[in-house]
C-alpha cells in the first residue's frame, strides 16, 4: 500500500488517505480480505494524528470498502464491479461540479468548459 | 475513556494566576498545548506533577484523586520538564541507577536501546551534553519509566530537524499502545499540525480554546484578499492588514470572492489570528519583575 500526504494541497489529511486507499482497492492492488495496518500504526507511519487515521478508516468502513473484525483488525471488503463504477462516476461528477463553480467564480462561459472537455477527450 | 481530568484548578502567585483550569486529557490521544511565553503552560505542567501547589480544584487520574494516591499516580505519569531537573554534573550511569531505584517499572532494555539509538555517550557528564542531547536524555528517562501519561514541556525546541523528527517518531511509537496519553506543550506548532489529536490554547492563565484538531482546521479558513467589506469583517477573526492586502481567519467556510485565496489554516495561523483579536492578549512576562518571574520558575 502506498500513501502520500501533502500539507499544501488544501485537502484534509483524512480525505487524502481515504481516496488513496480507495484507489488501491478499486484498482485491485489491495485485494479482498487483505488486512490493513492498525489505526495507530497508520498514524505513526504517516506522521499524522490518531483521530485523523481513525476518521479515514471509519469513513472507509461506512462506505463499505473496509470492514472490521473485533480484536483482529481491518480488512478489505468485497467490491463488485457495479459499486466500483458508480463510485468512480460520482467522483467524476463531483470534480466537474468543482470545475463549474470555479468557472462561475471567474466568469468563464459554460460553453468553454464543454469545448475543453471535448478537446481533451478527442470528440 | 478517561485519562487525566483537571477541574477548576487555581494556582495563585499573586501577580499571576492560573484561573479555574478545566482540562480533560483523553486517553490514547495526543493533546497539544500552545500559548505565548508566560501564559501558564509550564505552571500548569508543574502543578500536574505536584511541584506547585494549587489553591483550588482537583486532578483526577482514572477517576482517582491525584492528591490521595500520589505514589501510584506519579508512577504512572512521566514528565519531560523544560530543563533537566537532576544534577547535571552526574554521568548517565548515576542518573540511571537513581531512576531505576525510584521507578519500579523502569525499563533498562529500552534505556540501553535508546541511548544507542541517539548516540548519547555514557561516560560524559550530562552538563557536558549539548542542549539537544540533554533534551533527548530527559525524554529517554521519561519513556523508560513506562508511564501511562507522558507530559512533555517543549521536547522539540532547540534540537536539530533530524533529531526532532526522531523525537516525534518516539512519541508516536509510544502512542502505539492505546492506553497511553500525551500532553505536548510546544511552540513548534508544525509538530502539532502533524501528530496532535486535540489542541488547547492558553492565554493569561486561562484556557481559551480546547478542540479536536480536525474540527479546528475543518471549521476555520484563512483568507487572503485585496479588499475587505463589512460582511467579511463581521465574520473575520484577527484581521491583519499588510502592504498587499488583508489576511484573516474566519469560521465562514463558504467564503468566496474574486482574487480571494482561501485555505485550511495551520495551528500557527489559528493561534496568531486568535491572539491578535482585539488585543485580548495583554502582556505575559513583560509586566512581571525579575523576582516575580523567579517565583514562577520562569527563570
Amino acid at each position: 500500500m502506498h500513501i502520500v500526504i501533502s500539507y499544501e494541497s488544501g485537502i484534509p489529511i483524512y480525505e487524502q488517505i481515504k481516496s488513496q486507499i480507495r484507489g488501491e482497492i478499486l484498482s485491485g492492488k489491495l485485494a479482498e480480505g487483505a488486512m490493513l495496518p492498525s489505526i495507530r500504526m497508520l498514524a505513526k507511519e504517516l506522521r499524522i494524528g490518531i483521530i485523523t487515521a481513525k476518521r479515514a478508516y471509519d469513513d472507509l468502513c461506512a462506505e463499505g470498502f473496509l470492514y472490521s473484525v473485533q480484536g483482529k483488525g481491518l480488512f478489505v471488503s468485497k467490491i463488485n464491479k457495479q459499486k466500483a463504477d458508480s463510485f468512480a462516476v460520482n467522483e467524476i461528477r463531483a470534480k466537474i461540479k468543482e470545475v463549474a463553480a470555479f468557472a462561475e467564480l471567474n466568469s468563464v462561459d459554460v460553453k468553454i468548459i464543454k469545448e475543453i472537455i471535448n478537446e481533451i477527450l478527442g470528440e | 475513556m478517561e485519562g487525566l481530568k483537571i477541574t477548576g484548578l487555581v494556582v495563585d502567585y499573586g501577580t499571576f494566576k492560573l484561573d479555574s483550569i478545566d482540562l480533560n486529557l483523553k486517553k490514547g490521544c495526543i493533546t497539544g498545548l500552545v500559548g505565548r511565553n508566560g501564559c501558564g503552560k509550564s505552571t500548569l505542567i508543574k502543578t500536574i506533577m505536584r511541584q506547585q501547589d494549587a489553591v483550588a480544584g482537583q486532578i483526577l487520574y482514572n477517576g482517582k484523586k491525584f492528591a490521595e494516591n500520589e505514589v501510584e499516580v506519579l508512577n504512572s505519569i512521566a514528565c519531560v520538564f523544560d530543563a533537566p531537573h537532576f544534577n547535571i554534573m552526574a554521568k548517565p550511569k548515576r542518573i540511571y541507577s537513581l531512576y531505576k531505584s525510584i521507578y519500579k517499572k523502569f525499563d533498562s532494555e529500552l534505556y540501553e536501546k535508546l541511548m544507542k539509538k541517539f548516540k548519547l555517550p555514557d561516560n560524559l557528564r550530562i552538563g557536558k551534553y549539548s542542549f539537544g542531547m540533554q533534551k533527548k536524555y530527559c525524554l529517554i528517562l521519561a519513556l523508560c519509566q513506562r508511564p501511562e501519561i507522558l507530559i512533555l514541556d517543549e521536547p522539540t525546541s532547540g534540537i536539530d530537524p533530524f533529531d526532532r523528527n526522531e523525537v516525534v517518531g518516539l512519541i508516536q511509537e509510544y502512542m502505539l499502545d492505546e492506553n497511553n496519553t500525551v500532553l505536548f506543550s510546544t511552540h513548534i506548532t508544525e509538530d502539532l499540525d502533524k501528530i496532535a489529536d486535540y489542541i488547547v490554547i492558553m492565554e493569561n492563565g486561562k484556557i481559551t480554546l480546547d478542540e479536536e484538531k480536525n474540527a479546528l482546521t475543518g471549521n476555520y479558513r484563512i483568507v487572503q484578499c485585496a479588499d475587505i467589506n463589512d460582511e467579511m469583517r463581521s465574520n473575520a477573526i484577527g484581521i491583519k492588514k499588510g502592504m498587499f492586502g488583508y489576511t484573516f481567519l474566519t469560521k465562514n467556510k463558504n467564503v468566496t470572492g474574486s482574487g480571494m485565496q482561501v485555505k485550511i489554516p495551520t495551528i500557527e495561523e489559528i493561534f496568531v489570528h486568535m491572539l491578535g483579536e482585539n488585543g485580548t492578549y495583554s502582556g505575559g512576562n513583560q509586566n512581571l519583575s525579575y523576582k516575580e518571574l523567579q517565583n514562577r520558575g520562569g527563570l
